[in-house]
């Protein structure tokens, strides 16, 4: 009776249950990942990142993500390194007339256009950098998680090894990603088959993985982008790269 | 799916004259009253163009004098005709047909020939595909159209003469002699002396007609004579003029020199997948239907009787087709099934049934669309805030001048 008097005199929704809200999932057009993420895609309103060794397939899996979704909604695109190739967006098949290029001189320009862009209602925010432990200033990943529940935005972040614990506990959902091997055709490297694990997540317990093929952009290729390859199997998941050990001697 | 050879149906459809379906449409009232269309004939004489069944039974018919057609139906209604309707509904019709079989004959505006030899994945029995062209032609039309089948044009014709609006009426294979036996002499399409003489013979019919060599009929009657021997006997030219007007999506292409071999034909599959999937992007629509049509010689090098060596066969997947790469798997088991009689000069693939593209699987899941104009009120206020060449649209420059982003891109940041 008192919740119904104070959502009579202040609104509906004044006074909410504790339930966390069901997130809503911005499909990758790929199943099997949106399987393993627990919401049928990237969370909505929430950060994400892709992370992985160099070579790894981690930046350009972005990629083809922010390609894919661009197809059928707006993307902002904040290149915090002022070096990223619009051009291999396009390539994996983006719409070009669909995306919004930030090139910030100066970190706080970087977060206050995602930040404005992600209010807006473009679909997903995909943020790259080398570094996040320059770029970070402390207030600004509270802040760009705001304006993206506010928008209904996927946040994603590509790149950087050092990530700050302002941003890292505000991250929902790590996506680790390693090569698995090289597709090769007509002699040259037209692809990767990549693994993809769940190192983090806020939705549902880690662990989850599964199997892509990211093929490049390449002018003989049939499908660019991401193609379904199934489940990764514990065989798979040990065929990383072994360490090379360099100058020990046998015994 | 069909293949034009000898054994040829065809499907003959009839229906009011189009100048009268326009009439009725702008006057319903009318419907059931006789009406005169008229408009001006050769020499400038104004003739009848169109009557409707009440006047036809007075006496009226097409290219009839106006002023004969007033005495011998002096309360009908009389309007004019209107060409430029008349042409547009026409083309309506046609393109409804088309979306049918690329063999389509349009006739006086009151009849119309489909082809439809062949087999229909979807559609196996021949009345079926009749039925299927006929509701189409209704739906362009707004009247019921009567639907013959046989193997040549006056038996289908002749069939749908007999079939009532809405019902198809087919002639059985190897029987056409057996269905046109009633049939009047003076009904055939021959000059009045001709059909004359042979009531005086005490030929009534066909069938009297039948029973009589062609050799005797040639020495009475000279070509005609020939004419009216195949015209009893169902063997008339099943040949249709195909209307050639291209459908509003497709891509043709010509071969240099005949091509026999599908596997080689093959090969052009993704040139046309790519070529139509360009055509749909430019309209934004997707296919709900596509249709390869591979054309062949012309008659004088083939057997048949049919104006030209054709083979077209339709594949209508589950999820509208925007995409080369949706296109390519259809159009592939298009090509497997292809069998062309002579060497194909002709590639033309169509898309039929359009509809808005569909959208990828992000669309099912969107909540909430960013409209572009109001992002890019955002993008104008962080212009406004840190100055310009924050926020970048980017297009390919045409052309690909060379391999640096700057160079081979348009960034435009206004």
């Amino acid at each position: 009776m008192a919740l119904s008097s104070l959502n009579l005199r202040y609104g509906p929704g004044m006074v909410r249950t504790g339930a966390p809200p069901r997130l809503q999932g911005l499909a990758t057009g790929s199943s099997s990942l949106d399987e393993i993420t627990g919401c049928q895609g990237l969370p909505r309103g929430r950060i994400s990142r892709l992370c992985g060794s160099a070579a790894s397939g981690a930046f350009d899996l972005g990629l083809a993500l922010g390609a894919e979704v661009s197809r059928s909604a707006a993307v902002a695109v904040v290149d915090f390194t002022r070096e990223m190739d619009p051009g291999n967006f396009e390539a994996y098949g983006g719409e070009l007339d669909n995306c919004w290029l930030v090139r910030p001189r100066c970190p706080e320009e970087g977060w206050a256009a995602a930040r404005a862009l992600a209010k807006v209602g473009v679909a997903l925010c995909l943020l790259v950098a080398e570094d996040w432990s320059r770029l970070t200033p402390t207030a600004a990943p509270a802040a760009l998680l705001t304006a993206l529940a506010e928008g209904d935005c996927a946040g994603l972040l590509l790149g950087g090894r050092s990530i700050p614990a302002a941003l890292k506990e505000r991250i929902c959902l790590e996506l680790e990603c390693w090569r698995l091997d090289w597709t090769l055709a007509h002699g040259d490297v037209c692809g990767l088959r990549l693994g993809t694990q769940v190192s983090r997540s806020h939705l549902g317990a880690p662990g989850a993985s599964c199997r892509l093929q990211l093929n490049f952009p390449r002018p003989y290729q049939r499908r660019v982008g991401l193609e379904e390859l199934g489940d990764l199997t514990a065989s798979e998941e040990l065929e990383e790269e072994p360490l090379q050990l360099v100058g020990a001697s046998g015994q | 799916m069909s293949q034009v050879s000898s054994r040829s149906r065809l499907a003959c459809f009839t229906f009011p004259h189009l100048a009268l379906v326009l009439a009725w449409r702008l006057h319903p009232e009318l419907t059931g009253e006789p009406v005169l269309v008229g408009g001006e004939g050769r020499g400038g004489r104004q003739v009848v163009v169109a009557a409707s069944p009440a006047a036809w039974a007075r006496g009226v018919r097409p290219a009839q004098d106006w002023a004969r057609a007033e005495l011998l139906c002096p309360l009908a209604v009389r309007l004019m005709v209107d060409r430029e309707a008349v042409a547009e509904l026409r083309r309506e019709a046609r393109l409804a047909l088309a979306s049918c079989s690329p063999l389509v004959e349009w006739g006086d505006d009151a009849s119309a020939y489909v082809d439809l030899a062949g087999s229909d994945p979807l559609r196996p029995e021949e009345s079926s595909r009749a039925a299927h062209c006929g509701r189409t032609l209704q739906e362009a039309l707004g009247v019921t159209p009567s639907v013959g089948v046989g193997p040549s044009r006056f038996s289908a014709w002749a069939a749908a003469q007999l079939a009532a609006p809405g019902r198809v009426r087919s002639v059985p294979e190897g029987k056409a002699a057996e269905f046109l036996a009633p049939w009047p002499v003076t009904g055939l399409p021959i000059p009045p002396a001709v059909a004359e003489r042979l009531l005086q013979f005490g030929l009534r019919t066909c069938g009297d007609c039948a029973s009589i060599t062609m050799v005797d009929l040639q020495r009475q009657f000279g070509p005609d004579g020939i004419l009216l021997h195949r015209l009893c006997r169902g063997l008339d030219s099943a040949r249709i003029d195909p209307w050639q007007e291209q459908p509003p999506c497709g891509v043709r292409r010509v071969l240099a020199g005949g091509v026999e071999d599908s596997e080689s034909l093959r090969f052009g599959a993704a040139e046309l997948a790519r070529g139509l999937a360009q055509e749909l992007s430019r309209l934004r629509r997707a296919a709900g239907r596509i249709r390869l049509v591979l054309r062949g010689e012309e008659e004088s090098r083939s057997p048949s009787r049919t104006g030209r060596q054709v083979w077209w066969g339709e594949v209508a997947p589950p999820t509208p087709m925007a995409l080369a790469d949706d296109l390519m798997g259809p159009l592939l088991s298009l090509f497997s099934r292809a069998h062309p009689l002579t060497p194909v000069t002709v590639v033309e693939l169509d898309a039929f049934d359009l509809v808005a593209p569909p959208v990828s699987q992000i669309g099912l899941w969107q909540g909430r669309a960013a409209d572009r104009e109001v992002v890019q009120r955002a993008v104008n206020r962080l212009h406004d805030r840190f100055g310009g060449g924050l926020v970048w649209r980017i297009e390919v420059r045409p052309g690909h001048p060379g391999d640096v982003p700057e160079e081979r891109l348009v960034w435009s940041s206004s």
